[in-house]
């Protein structure tokens, strides 16, 4: 039995637009497990980013409860969320959102010295997960505009992960990326995944979707339905196939 | 005519277009513009007010000087009969520089009343009313009358709560007192302020002719004459005074002229016009400094819409031309609002000045400080735009589309957080401070200026506002407790007395009488028996007082006219004899006019006797001075010719000082703290816009908008301390040096005033912490700034 580390009941979210209300979600429960990759898909406008972001704290929902463990985080104000977010989730973004006057490593180091006061222990955690996502430190030194696209995301997994967060939030990250490095990208979330890094990955790309274990289908603001597919393997047609049925289903 | 045609339409349609982009530049940064708009606006109002101070202030005094066809040179001879006013007919009619004289009888003398809390002492020229309105030189004009037909009229500078129509004002000649209805106010130009040597009090005939049967006042001639040219008024003043003492070396004289008077009365109007001038400049200079910084900040953030624009056919003349349109236009309207809302503040002004000056002011719109204004301000606005846009006709578009937002140094990262020992929001805060080139050069220039300011106040606060006693050394010269006036038959008696009495702490010969520099001009001498007893030891600031009978010390403003250095050897002459004297050091005496020498009393008597003696005394504490003043004017009797309590006089002459200097100091506080709210206010809002994105990523990491907003605030801090610290610093050894300028016209070379260190150091952290406090007000906006904006790509 997997143990539930997020948890949505009636979770709904408008907006205002033009004196109209657009209600972009609609009454979702979903609950989220330890070390899942959990995938939402869903067609452009279908809600899938505003969910995560209000799954992850940095929205607030209008309607419904959403529980972090045992504390219902939806009441919380802006800097009670802030400091949620600080210390249980990462964040990897589509236009990776590293900050351009901050060298690659102040950028990780910036998000880290918010919770972490050890700083040998910090940098420490930054030089293995550099490592793990294979950025040298001569690429450390450098600003955002001076690496390639590729690298500047791998960054920001990193920066997404100095907190070491129970949940990597990561919305439509090889959005950005061409096909090669947008799948080293997709690499290096597995291989956290594997090591037991909850992820809960936005995208509209099959390929990208293959490598969550559960996928969420969204449309017009409602979870449709949802598929397992169990762990990744690489090179899996079963489990490929598994998901282009269940798309289809769900009319992709 | 077809090319004529084919140029017109070509340059309304850049208009056209530079009009558009104007209005979207102006719609897009609102706040921008209005924080602009209040500092030149502010500069435009301070700078219109020293316009028509300095301009039109000025020529008040020769447009009524030339109305009641006032004297420039006037003289009161202490005895009024045919063979004195013969003799001053004789001399002025055979003086080829006279246009035109009056004679008339008078009584003069020395009285005092009281006044500003305070006593008012001066030489009295007193008239008979309808004999004042009559004559054809020199002539009063009655501003404020009433029905009462007994009484007295006062020159209009003292009309204040205590000396009003229809109230009481006793006047005192040594001990005797006159008590008389005050009947009104008249305007004497040459004779109606003490600040003239001589002040005009009107008496109504029955009251003129009450005093003249009490013979407390001696009776006098008074003359007044027009000369023809009145630049040369000071010398034919001389030559009459030099006249009448060769003639008539007993009796006692008192006299001034057009050059002496016409800025005396305008001492304040000067100090205050100086300091509008500089809080103009200053604003100005932020201002500036403000708009170009805006412009570069507005080209590298909008690199992408530029090389847009240029990309679909604007020319770089053409955006250069809309942010001249923008800025003039803005600067144009907030200048002619400025200059406009300077005559809602002139009237108090000008009543501020009417009390120093006593001369009445008409505001009235004046054109040329209008346009005067509009001219330095749009000129300076155009340079400023000129200089800070011309980047962008080097803007090519493909390059600019390419590289768009590029606003960091990348060149080193200066504050690396895996070495640096700082805090983490410190840390980032240096970064975001040296990362802004611009930001900082704008917070220093406007630090510097207002550390200027501050130490400036200071300045007046410690040496005006709390103890007036150094400022009053600069103007004065010399002060002391009581001020005695002696004949020449009973002086030994009574130096001889006084130094025996228990009550006086120190007793010294303080004396002045004319002289004239050969080659030069008149000078007011002063003499001492002993110069080591005066009170003010730096009013001979270069040099040493004279200590023999062959030195003098002059007025270094005079000396540098002239050229004169010390240890030079000048010829001087008074009464008919003239003596060689050594320089032996510069005076400075603001009364004076930098026109003042000193001479040891054996110095002075190679030249003249010394009729009149005045001794300073300065009385050991617990003595009450009035009362040692009547105990000494009953004992010596008419041997003692005026007593004068020259602390309570001080009081009553220095209060307008303190209270114009209070104004003054208040104003420019609030003035620097709107100017520093107005400059941090558009330094944060473009920080906040160019960061929102940086501050959406942070916000989504988890920094909650307090730590934000300190970040923000103590970004600006190295700028703020750094030249709030190198200003206060630089500023307390300059201010002096700088007051000096300002003060030169009245005779000031070298200001000797106490800088307190302590209240600099102070106000100096006052600045700092309210700098702080206000860019973390300014900066509450980052609470708008959502992480879901990151969501939204906005």
């Amino acid at each position: 039995m997997k143990k539930i580390i997020l948890k949505a009941d009636n979770l709904s979210k408008s907006f205002s637009s033009g004196g109209a209300l657009q209600h972009v979600l609609r009454n979702i429960d979903l609950e989220l497990y330890e070390g899942d990759f959990t995938v939402i898909m869903g067609a452009s406008g279908a809600g899938k980013s505003t969910l995560l972001y209000a799954l992850s704290g940095m929205d607030t929902p209008t309607l419904g409860t959403i529980r972090f463990g045992d504390r219902v985080i939806s009441d919380l104000n802006q800097d009670e969320l802030a400091v949620f977010r600080r210390a249980h989730c990462g964040f990897v973004f589509q236009q990776i959102y590293l900050i351009d006057g901050m060298s690659v490593m102040d950028n990780i180091l910036a998000a880290g010295l918010l919770v972490s006061k050890d700083k040998k222990a910090l940098l420490r955690r930054a030089d293995n997960l550099f490592e793990a996502v294979g950025i040298p430190g001569e690429t450390q030194k450098k600003f955002p505009t001076q690496i390639s696209g590729g690298e500047a995301q791998r960054a920001g997994i990193v920066r997404g992960l100095i907190n070491n967060p129970e949940i990597l939030f990561a919305d439509e990250p090889t959005g950005a990326l061409n096909s090669k490095t947008g799948l080293e990208v997709l690499d290096t979330l597995t291989r956290f995944n594997e090591q037991g890094q909850g992820v809960v990955m936005v995208t509209h790309d099959m390929r990208s979707a293959r490598r969550g274990n559960r996928i969420l289908y969204l449309k017009d603001g409602v979870i449709l339905d949802e598929c397992n597919l169990g762990k990744y393997v690489h090179g899996d047609k079963e489990r490929h196939e598994k998901l282009s049925d269940f798309l289809a289903e769900m009319g992709w | 005519m077809k090319s004529c045609l084919t140029f017109w339409r070509k340059w309304g349609g850049n208009m056209r277009k530079s009009f558009l982009l104007v209005r979207a530049n102006i719609r897009k940064a609102k706040g921008q513009t209005a924080a602009i708009v209040v500092l030149i606006f502010l500069a435009a109002l301070m700078l219109n007010l020293w316009l028509m101070l300095s301009t039109d202030y000025k020529q008040n005094f020769k447009r009524y000087h030339d109305r009641l066809n006032a004297e420039h040179v006037i003289l009161a001879a202490d005895e009024d009969n045919g063979k004195m006013r013969g003799f001053l007919e004789q001399t002025v009619e055979n003086d080829e520089r006279t246009e035109e004289f009056s004679i008339d009888p008078a009584m003069h003398m020395v009285g005092l009343f009281e006044y500003n809390g305070g006593e008012m002492n001066s030489e009295l020229i007193i008239l008979e009313k309808e004999k004042a309105l009559s004559r054809p030189v020199g002539k009063i004009e009655i501003v404020e009358d009433s029905k009462n037909k007994s009484g007295i009229y006062m020159p209009l500078l003292y009309k204040s709560d205590e000396i009003a129509v229809g109230k009481t004002i006793d006047i005192f000649v040594g001990s005797n007192k006159m008590s008389y209805t005050v009947c009104g106010f008249f305007n004497s130009i040459m004779a109606g302020s003490h600040n003239c040597t001589l002040c005009e009090i009107i008496l109504t005939e029955d009251k003129y002719e009450e005093l003249k049967g009490t013979g407390y006042a001696p009776e006098a001639s008074f003359l007044s004459v027009r000369i023809k040219d009145k630049s040369e008024s000071e010398e034919y003043e001389a030559m009459l005074k030099n006249a009448v003492s060769s003639r008539y070396p007993s009796i006692r004289t008192a006299s001034n002229s057009y050059g002496i008077v016409s800025q005396s009365r305008y001492i304040s109007q000067m100090i205050c016009a100086g300091i509008m001038s500089a809080m103009a400049f200053f604003i100005l200079l932020i201002a500036v400094v403000v708009i170009a910084s805006n412009i570069m900040n507005y080209i590298q953030e909008n690199m992408k819409n530029l090389g847009a624009l240029k990309a679909v056919g604007y020319t770089g003349g053409q955006l250069i031309l809309s942010f001249h349109l923008q800025f003039l236009s803005i600067s144009l309207i907030a200048a002619a609002t400025g200059a406009g809302a300077s005559y809602l503040l002139f009237p108090f002004v000008n009543t501020m000045m009417i009390s120093q000056t006593g001369i009445p002011y008409r505001v009235r719109f004046l054109i040329i400080p209008f346009i005067l204004t509009l001219i330095i301000l749009s000129g300076a606005v155009f340079l400023a735009v000129w200089l800070s846009s011309r980047r962008i006709k080097r803007i090519e578009p493909v390059v600019a589309l390419r590289q768009g937002v590029r606003t960091h140094n990348f060149k080193r990262n200066l504050i690396p957080l895996e070495k640096t020992e700082a805090p983490l929001h410190l840390a980032l805060a240096l970064k975001t401070a040296f990362s802004g080139i611009r930001h900082n050069v704008t917070v220093c220039i406007t630090m510097l200026v207002l550390s200027l300011v501050l130490v400036f106040s200071g300045l007046m606060m410690e040496n005006v506002i709390v103890n007036i006693t150094p400022f009053l050394n600069l103007i004065i010269g010399e002060m002391a407790d009581s001020c005695i006036d002696v004949n020449e038959e009973a002086e030994e008696r009574f130096y001889r007395e006084m130094s025996a009495d228990e009550r006086v702490e120190r007793i010294y010969l303080y004396s002045s009488a004319e002289v004239r520099h050969v080659g030069g001009i008149a000078l007011v001498a002063t003499m001492c028996d002993d110069f080591s007893k005066v009170n003010n030891k730096k009013s001979v600031f270069e040099g040493r007082f004279p200590k023999y009978d062959n030195e003098i010390a002059v007025a270094a403003k005079y000396a540098g006219e002239k050229g004169l250095e010390i240890g030079d050897e000048i010829t001087i002459t008074a009464e008919g004899k003239q003596g060689k004297y050594i320089i032996s050091g510069f005076t400075q005496i603001s009364n004076n006019l930098g026109k003042d020498c000193l001479f040891t009393r054996a110095g002075y008597e190679r030249l003249g006797e010394l009729k009149n003696a005045s001794y300073y005394i300065n009385l050991a504490d617990g003595n009450d001075i009035s009362v040692f003043n009547s105990e000494i004017k009953e004992r010596f009797g008419d041997d003692v010719n005026a007593t004068i309590d020259i602390r309570a006089t001080i009081d009553g002459g220095s209060s307008v000082y303190v209270s114009l200097m209070t104004i003054i100091v208040i104003a420019v506080l609030v003035l620097s703290m709107v100017v520093i709210t107005f400059v941090l206010y558009l330094l944060v809002r473009t920080m906040l816009g160019n960061k929102k994105r940086d501050y959406g990523i942070l916000k989504a990491l988890g920094f909650t908008t307090g730590q934000l907003i300190l970040q923000t605030a103590l970004s600006f801090m190295p700028a703020v301390v750094l030249s709030a610290v190198v200003g206060v610093s630089a500023c307390g050894f300059l201010i002096n040096p700088l007051t000096a300028v300002f003060l030169r016209n009245i005779g000031i070379v070298k200001c000797t005033f106490n800088v307190p260190v302590g209240f600099n150091i102070l106000a100096g952290l006052g600045l700092i912490v309210f700098t702080f406090l206000i860019a973390c007000l300014l900066s509450l906006r980052i609470r708008k700034i959502a992480p879901r904006m990151l969501l939204a790509g906005e």
